[in-house]
């Protein structure tokens, strides 16, 4: 075996015979595709590879929905550029990278202004308080800013395109947030947000359900917070609320479909992580909220594993001698008729240990997936998806 | 103040093309630890918190009273510092050096009390969770609780006496764009309140923050792409954002010992046919996989002195690469790259 190979191409899980089938073909029959994990796990290059693996598989037509400003992505799938409209990735461009799809492959990029902005816009009980809503200042900075502001967003456009119906199957990339599960709760929380009892004291005026904004609660946090902020500041507060209150049977009501769609057959959650232990107790995590929201986790893709050879037990003792015994060098040097120093022989031994004890962490952690559930996992090995190219990406699709 | 006493050992031996590269863009340590406040930031997973942690040690060890303080508040600083998770009071973590953990809804009490003495009440809860939605909105109030309550320490006062309780401020920052948010607060701010008695206290804050010679960054990325393109982007953000200075770029994970001709003639001879047999019973085990080895480490050597490369033309300040540790986090790792720092900041 060459060496490099080792390291470059993806290897196909073990396991191939008991799951015959490759991801593609098990996604391939979904609506909605939700790729989840942490940042930073390589999340957006498993999403279009998945897509890529279902528009092999299957004859649909595949949106591949990122969030990320994905200028690697745009270029490894051998286009200009990602924006908010589809763009068709051309099938001779994929046959030459050598993957045919038999569908047809799109992506497209999430306008996170636009989305906020539309969804406004619905939600609103007549122009008048969209535009006052689309003005305050604030309004920017919460969709900007507020926790799950990007997954909601993300959310809705999700829920928009599945309702138009363009695309047989729609594979979204979640954004990197610190906590994946805010992708979950967003809609919960919004609507918890604008409804909340506590919001409405600050609108200043009665509420939609009948308190009044000025009673005894309130008024000490009014006073608190206009010492802290100044007047001004509050007046837009106040306003900005108000308004967003207005909106709040429809969010509410939009909320409750949402989950209806997370919760249908026809969607499917893929858990993205690495074998880290940040990432790792994350992706655990998810899974399990996935089981109390009856959200259906399809499979698990666990990527940039060190390849089996680094838990090699002749390698150790191997390596082990090398590093350990003094006389080793000398020994050798003799037997390979190469002068080998010390220094030569401790290195390769070195070398070999440090990435073994990486990969027997490694190992323990995979161990635990057998807790999650009766899903496919994938493994990806590191460095498969180092390739910028059209070609690395079909070689991940492949081996999904 | 002189350097460090005594001379660590070196866990890790500088190849010459990365000592070449380093030539020239190094930053002393003595400069570094000699400001007020340090703000150590990056992405997630780049390793902040273990390098915060090694910076806290350096400079407890160099005489100075450290105070290190998680402002994401997963307990990572501490484990780093070997310390079970600390709370909202400084907890002494070794000599010279406490560990301090900023939780938003203590922080908006402990804030209020300090600032406007309010009695720490635990009816204030609710308030907190609407604040937390205001907060959002205004650029503000929430990361002032953050960047608020490190200005408190920094101007602590020996009780008693006229000079600082701290000497030195190390701050693990939340990730990437959260840490952004809390160094520009006061700037915002800043342009929002008019009024109010916030005004007075942001503007020394804002005046802190800025000083170069006071408050700085640290900026942590991994030999990776997205974390080096988002190193670049947040390093140009938070100069325009906030006006903080940027110290240095520490490239954790840095796998800089390159494989010879050497190491590949011994490693081709070992796993050659004739002699695999013979060797594998001279080494107690087959020499094969360690092939696997030496190519792994070949492909981390070019990647790490690629994104190097790349960290240096872009960013104007110097990239100094940490070794990779394969220990588990904890002290024994924060005690590794501390060594290693030392050697590696002049």
């Amino acid at each position: 075996m060459s060496g490099s190979d080792a390291v470059h191409v993806p290897e196909r899980r073990r396991s191939a015979r008991s799951e015959p089938a490759g991801l593609g073909r098990r996604l391939g029959s979904l609506d909605v595709v939700i790729c989840c994990g942490s940042g930073g796990v390589g999340k957006t290059t498993i999403s279009a590879a998945l897509g890529m693996a279902i528009a092999a598989a299957e004859d649909k037509r595949v949106l591949v929905l990122t969030v990320d400003p994905a200028r690697r992505l745009a270029t490894a799938l051998g286009i200009k550029g990602i924006g908010a409209e589809p763009v068709r990735i051309p099938k001779a461009r994929l046959r030459k990278a050598g993957i045919t799809i038999s569908g047809d492959l799109e992506a497209a990029m999430l306008d996170m202004k636009q989305a906020w902005d539309r969804m406004i816009e619905r939600y609103s009980p007549d122009r008048a308080t969209t535009k006052r809503i689309l003005r305050n200042p604030l309004y920017q900075r919460i969709t900007d800013s507020f926790v799950g502001s990007h997954e909601y967003a993300a959310i809705e456009a999700l829920y928009e395109l599945h309702d138009a119906g363009e695309y047989d199957c729609i594979v979204v990339d979640t954004p990197p947030s610190r906590n994946a599960l805010d992708f979950l709760e967003a809609p919960s929380r919004l609507t918890d947000y604008v409804g909340s009892r506590l919001l409405s004291m600050l609108s200043g005026g009665p509420s939609r359900f009948g308190f009044r904004a000025m009673n005894f609660a309130a008024a000490p946090f009014l006073k608190l917070a206009d010492r802290l902020l100044g007047a001004e500041v509050l007046a837009e507060v106040s306003d900005f609320v108000r308004q967003l209150q207005l909106l709040y049977d429809g969010i509410q009501g939009r909320a409750r479909s949402v989950y209806r769609l997370l919760r249908s057959p026809q969607t499917g959650f893929v858990v993205v992580t690495t074998l880290e232990q940040g990432p790792f107790s994350e992706a655990e995590f998810f899974c399990a909220k996935l089981r109390e929201f009856k959200m259906p986790l399809r499979a698990m893709v666990v990527n940039r594993v060190l390849p089996d050879v680094f838990r090699d037990s002749g390698g150790v003792a191997a390596s082990t001698t090398l590093v350990e015994d003094p006389k080793v060098a000398a020994a050798l040097s003799d037997e390979l008729h190469l002068r080998v120093s010390t220094d030569t022989a401790r290195f390769v031994g070195r070398t070999f240990l440090n990435r073994n004890t990486l990969a027997q962490r490694e190992a323990r952690q995979l161990a635990k997936l057998g807790r999650i559930g009766d899903v496919p996992i994938v493994r990806m090995p590191l460095f498969s998806e180092e390739v910028s190219e059209l070609e690395g990406l079909v070689r991940i699709a492949k081996a999904l | 103040m002189s350097s460090p006493p005594g001379t660590p050992q070196r866990s890790w031996r500088p190849s010459t093309a990365v000592r070449s590269a380093i030539a020239g863009e190094r930053i002393e340590l003595a400069t570094l630890l000699r400001r007020r406040v340090i703000f150590v930031v990056g992405k997630g997973g780049t390793g902040r918190s273990t390098m915060t942690a090694a910076l806290a040690l350096l400079a407890a060890r160099a005489g100075k009273r450290v105070l290190a303080i998680d402002v994401d508040a997963k307990g990572d600083l501490a484990a780093a510092l070997g310390s079970p998770p600390a709370g909202f009071v400084p907890r002494v973590v070794q000599h010279n050096l406490s560990v301090l953990e900023l939780r938003t809804d203590e922080s908006f009490q402990e804030y209020l009390n300090i600032y406007f003495k309010v009695p720490r009440v635990a009816r204030l809860t609710p308030l907190a969770r609407v604040f937390d939605f205001i907060a959002t909105g205004v650029p503000g109030p929430r990361d002032m609780l953050v960047v608020g309550k490190i200005a408190y320490e920094e101007r602590r006062k020996e009780t008693g006496g006229g000079s600082p309780f701290w000497d030195l401020i190390l701050v693990d920052s939340a990730a990437g764009g959260q840490a952004e948010s809390h160094l520009a607060a006061p700037k915002a701010m800043l342009t929002l309140v008019r009024g109010g008695i916030i005004r007075s206290q942001v503007e020394w804050i804002d005046a802190l923050i800025r000083d170069p010679r006071r408050t700085s960054t640290v900026l942590c990325a991994l030999p990776e792409e997205m974390p080096v393109v988002e190193a670049v982007e947040l390093n140009d953000r938070l100069r325009k954002g906030s006006g903080v200075a940027v110290d240095v770029c520490l490239l954790n994970r840095a796998v800089d010992e390159p494989v010879t001709a050497a190491h590949r003639r011994f490693v081709a001879a070992m796993t050659e046919p004739e002699h695999e047999s013979a060797v594998a019973e001279r080494l107690g085990g087959s020499p094969t996989p360690l092939a696997a080895g030496i190519d792994l480490q070949a492909h981390l050597y070019d990647t790490t002195a690629r994104y190097l490369r790349q960290l240096r033309n872009k960013l104007p300040m110097p990239v100094v690469p940490v070794p990779f540790i394969v220990d588990r986090t904890g002290l024994t790792t924060t005690r590794a790259v501390a060594d290693a720092l030392n050697s590696r900041l002049a």
